[in-house]
């Protein structure tokens, strides 16, 4: 198995970051995962959009106040896809 | 400062993937939220309370010794409507935080189905009491990685024993001693730590 054959959805520094941070907690804010990835709000919009066509997230929008208020949340596909990326990772670094 | 992900999409090497993911998992992992508002809250007013109780009972004819835990109700309102709207504000939803919050609802439920029952018991609620918010502060204490609230888990625990061997009065002064242990000193130290170094 070559190593371009892995889910290039999340071999990509940006979704991968926003993956692994999602996986640890229930859900989070649009303006958290910004900061703890040091991300731009366009460059991070667009990749969470493929996340979310891909079904590996879930992007909720609702107002809080007058204050757009975006939550991601990852999915069950995501969880697996996720895992089957860090086994195939691991299978690489094996000495 | 440098953003991170806004250099040029490079391929990522299986080393470089790995610690990645474990930077990111390492950064959403934080130890404890600051929860020392409600142990300070319901330390407050169940020391009040309780030696309230055991004044007018032992030194007054008081009819109602047992008013100052009218305060309990003051204290639940508060407690719904800022723990709703610290939900409502957080950025991220941990599941810590959702696990803290199901306990103490919990027990909070089970306090008061004793106390709401207490006269078929005698009144002897305060054993109960003590062993219930031992669970709460040794189990919040373990999730946090927060020795004071333990250790104030296992004088809870140590109170109760006594507890079921004592009268309604001399109850009241256990369980004063037991919160001030048990919650208030933890729930200062914990205010402390996060004002000092935000952890």
């Amino acid at each position: 198995m070559g190593f371009n054959q892995l889910d290039p959805l999340l071999h990509s520094q940006l979704r991968l970051a926003v993956m692994s941070l999602l996986i640890s907690v229930e859900a989070a804010d649009f303006v958290y995962i910004k900061e703890q990835t040091e991300s731009t709000a366009g460059n991070l919009s667009v990749q969470l959009d493929k996340l979310s066509t891909a079904g590996y997230i879930e992007i909720t929008k609702q107002f809080e106040g007058k204050k757009p208020k975006t939550t991601c949340k990852v999915t069950q596909k995501g969880v697996d896809a996720f895992d089957t990326y860090v086994k195939e990772i691991q299978q690489y670094l094996k000495p | 400062m440098r953003k991170l992900f806004e250099m040029e999409e490079k391929e990522l090497t299986p080393q470089e993937s790995m610690a990645l993911i474990q930077s990111m998992i390492g950064r959403s992992r934080k130890r404890y939220s600051d929860n020392s508002f409600f142990f300070l809250l319901w330390g407050w007013i169940v020391l009040v309370a309780s030696v309230g109780h055991y004044y007018l009972s032992t030194f007054t004819d008081f009819e109602y010794p047992f008013i100052g835990w009218s305060m309990t109700i003051v204290g639940g309102v508060i407690s719904g409507v800022v723990g709703a709207r610290r939900g409502k504000t957080s950025q991220v939803k941990n599941y810590t935080d959702k696990m803290y919050g199901w306990l103490w609802f919990s027990l909070g439920m089970a306090m008061f189905t004793i106390v709401f029952n207490g006269q078929l018991i005698n009144w002897n609620t305060v054993p109960f009491i003590l062993l219930l918010a031992g669970v709460g502060t040794a189990v919040s204490g373990a999730m946090m990685g927060f020795r004071p609230l333990q250790f104030g888990g296992f004088v809870f625990w140590a109170l109760a024993f006594v507890a079921f061997r004592q009268p309604e009065n001399y109850q009241m002064l256990l369980l004063a001693f037991g919160i001030a242990v048990g919650y208030l000193v933890p729930g200062y130290i914990m205010k402390a730590n996060f004002r000092n170094n935000g952890v």
